[in-house]
């Protein structure tokens, strides 16, 4: 296993074929929808340049994994290793912009105080751009010459990289002879018109971790149901809000889409994607539902559906028909358009909106102390569900980030609107002034 | 430890150049705010200038308008011209009508620039007509519709796969030589064909056949040249399944 590993490290053109989740990325990117998520730190300081130029050259040798770039084979696309650097850009331009053919598939962004990551999906997933940016930081504290526990846990440049983390892990938890789940019906969508080309917009709220965190164990649930619960309130608002005749024309389920870490459930340490998602929601048919309902719902829902036995028929369903002959056999380029048409039929039409959590994140005292806060924003959503939404914790801030497509707020308006209610304050990162 | 005035990251005494962004590390004395400033005001216009940079669709605008001021001030000039003389339209009718359709070409083809197929077919329709009307004008012996639309539309066929072709093809090197070789070939075949059809009745090839033999293997000699430079693709990868 180990031997693999090391090759990789040593020869040039090591390769491998894109995991489970990737796939079906290469097909949809565009020009709008990038498939690229940002992981950005907010320091106290701004950034020493020389230190953190430094910590990003000693981390490349440890990340091997992460220097390919896209290519297309007859059947299916591959990675490919690229023997560059990790480049560090000045950050100034759109975020989470789509990466050039043959060029490596993550940015490394800094200005002033912020360093910003920006991978594409095809690459990894959140939780495998969090275990890059932790090493950076971890690189970046010891430039510092400040102090880094021995015992905290990073990947360390010079130790040996493990065989697992090159693994396409949906294919090591595969299980055949799981039957295929239910297809849901179409899902609600919010309504508005698209920004012109490029559409993608953040805003980044600041939040008091400690006031959410009350707020939701008044409640005896997590922050993460307690916020989807929200998502989904406000969803509901703009719904009933709609006229009687789009109303009539709309679906009536809301459902989120919640990313999980399937690393929390199966033992893994994949720096590839392997997370699949939840899908919590209420049918509008029944009728009006109070915010207490719906936590109750979400809660028992998010509970149901992470099972290790439920999230096994979903991995089967996505990774059996990647292995069935008939499929892998079809030529890339036809391909492309089955997995396009699927995608939006399986994907997107299925729920109304996304709310990503990376969790609350903790490193050593001399790593907090340079550390304001962090952001963490979803690829930009499709033209369907317009608004994502990204949460992360760090120390007492809990940091919601909202990218949307389309010339209209109203969601986040009313999800600020909904904390504001309960006497929390809203902190804008980005001075949007209609709003704050 | 001083501040870079452009993108704010922490420099180093020593450094003399920001390494993150390559704008030069000053100390802020009256005198280099003065040059800050002005390098950022500098750079804030490039920013403004290359933002004010026309996109393809504007200038595909101004190109068709400033066309349009050119060929349509000629119909005018050739029709005024043409009638001071005294007897009526004459010349004139050639060169307004290859002005019309000309700029009918540049209009379908600077709005229609992402729709090609129904560019292409409104130049062919328009052109075709524009043959027609010539055979017209001049004696009306019938080549316009026997010989000059069909000839027309082998050459409209050939050129638009020739369009999709290098459109879709990853390299543009001497493939694309390549390929416009053998669509001359392919042109010289159909005037070949069409003529004789049109003069004898029956298909006779004799000069075109030669233009292609001799195209082909000049074609393939630089495609051999184009991909023989390149490494083998390894087959085990290309064809992973």
């Amino acid at each position: 296993m180990e031997k693999k590993a090391h090759k990789a490290v040593r020869t040039d053109k090591f390769w491998f074929g894109l995991d489970n989740a990737a796939k079906i990325f290469p097909a949809v990117i565009n020009k709008d929808f990038t498939a690229v998520f940002r992981l950005s730190v907010v320091l106290k300081q701004p950034v020493r340049i020389k230190a953190f130029l430094k910590a990003v050259s000693l981390s490349e040798e440890r990340f091997p994994y992460f220097k390919v770039q896209l290519k297309k084979g007859f059947f299916w696309y591959y990675l490919e290793h690229i023997p560059l650097h990790f480049p560090v850009e000045f950050d100034h331009k759109n975020p989470c912009r789509r990466f050039a053919h043959n060029g490596l598939l993550f940015r490394i962004m800094v200005s002033g105080k912020k360093i910003s990551l920006e991978f594409s999906h095809i690459l990894t997933d959140g939780t495998g751009a969090f275990e890059f940016l932790k090493t950076l930081l971890a690189l970046y504290t010891k430039e510092l010459a400040l102090e880094l526990p021995r015992d905290f846990e990073y990947l360390k440049p010079g130790e040996a990289i493990r065989e697992e983390e090159y693994e396409d892990s949906y294919k090591r938890y595969f299980r055949e002879d799981i039957p295929p789940i239910i297809k849901r019906p179409k899902a609600f969508h919010l309504p508005g018109q698209l920004k012109s080309s490029p559409h993608f917009e953040m805003i980044n709220t600041i939040l008091s971790l400690k006031d959410v965190r009350a707020l939701a164990a008044k409640k005896k649930v997590s922050i993460n149901d307690y916020l989807v619960s929200v998502y989904l309130y406000v969803l509901q608002e703009i719904y009933e809000k709609l006229k009687h005749i789009r109303k009539y024309k709309k679906c009536k389920y809301i459902r989120i889409q919640v990313p999980v870490n399937l690393r929390n459930i199966f033992p893994s340490k994949t720096m590839r994607n392997f997370s699949l998602f939840v899908m919590p929601g209420i049918d509008l048919r029944l009728g009006h539902y109070s915010f207490d309902e719906i936590l109750k719902t979400v809660y028992h829902q998010i509970r149901l559906e992470t099972d290790e036995k439920l999230i096994n028929k979903n991995i089967s369903r996505n990774v059996g028909s990647e292995k069935k002959i008939y499929i892998k056999s079809i030529p890339l380029f036809i391909k492309g358009f089955i997995l396009r048409m699927k995608y939006l039929s399986l994907g997107p039409k299925q729920y109304s909106g996304v709310l990503t959590n990376l969790g609350m994140i903790k490193f050593p005292p001399d790593t907090e102390n340079l550390i304001d806060h962090f952001v963490f924003t979803p690829p930009p959503p499709n033209k369907m569900t317009k608004v994502a939404c990204g949460i992360v914790s760090f120390k007492e801030k809990l940091v919601l980030s909202f990218g949307n497509i389309t010339k209209s707020n109203e969601l986040e308006e009313r999800f600020f609107q909904f904390f504001r209610e309960r006497g929390l304050e809203i902190h804008f990162e980005n001075n949007k002034k209609h709003m704050s | 430890m001083t501040t870079c005035s452009n993108c704010g990251v922490q420099l180093e005494d020593n450094m003399n150049f920001c390494p993150l962004c390559g704008e030069p590390n000053l100390d802020e004395t009256t005198e280099n705010i003065e040059y800050i400033k002005l390098r950022k005001q500098k750079q804030e216009e490039k920013m403004m200038t290359s933002f004010q940079k026309l996109s393809g669709k504007q200038k595909r605008k101004l190109f068709w308008e400033i066309s349009g001021i050119l060929l349509i001030s000629g119909i005018l000039i050739s029709l005024v011209i043409d009638l001071l003389d005294g007897h009526g339209l004459s010349w004139s009718v050639y060169s307004m009508s290859i002005c019309a359709v000309l700029f009918v070409n540049i209009t379908l083809f600077s709005f229609l620039y992402r729709k090609i197929i129904l560019s292409f077919a409104g130049s062919f329709i328009t052109t075709a007509a524009l043959l027609v009307l010539l055979d017209i004008f001049k004696n009306n012996i019938g080549w316009g519709v026997k010989f000059g639309v069909p000839l027309l539309l082998f050459a409209y066929l050939i050129v638009f796969g020739l369009v999709m072709i290098i459109r879709k093809a990853k390299e543009k090197e001497l493939n694309l030589i390549t390929y416009s070789l053998i669509a001359a070939g392919l042109i010289s075949i159909c005037v070949e064909a069409l003529i004789s059809i049109y003069q004898d009745g029956t298909l006779n090839l004799y000069w075109s056949l030669i233009v292609i033999i001799c195209v082909l293997p000049v074609s393939s000699i630089l495609l051999y040249i184009q991909y023989r430079l390149k490494k083998g693709t390894d087959l085990k990868r290309f064809f992973h399944i």
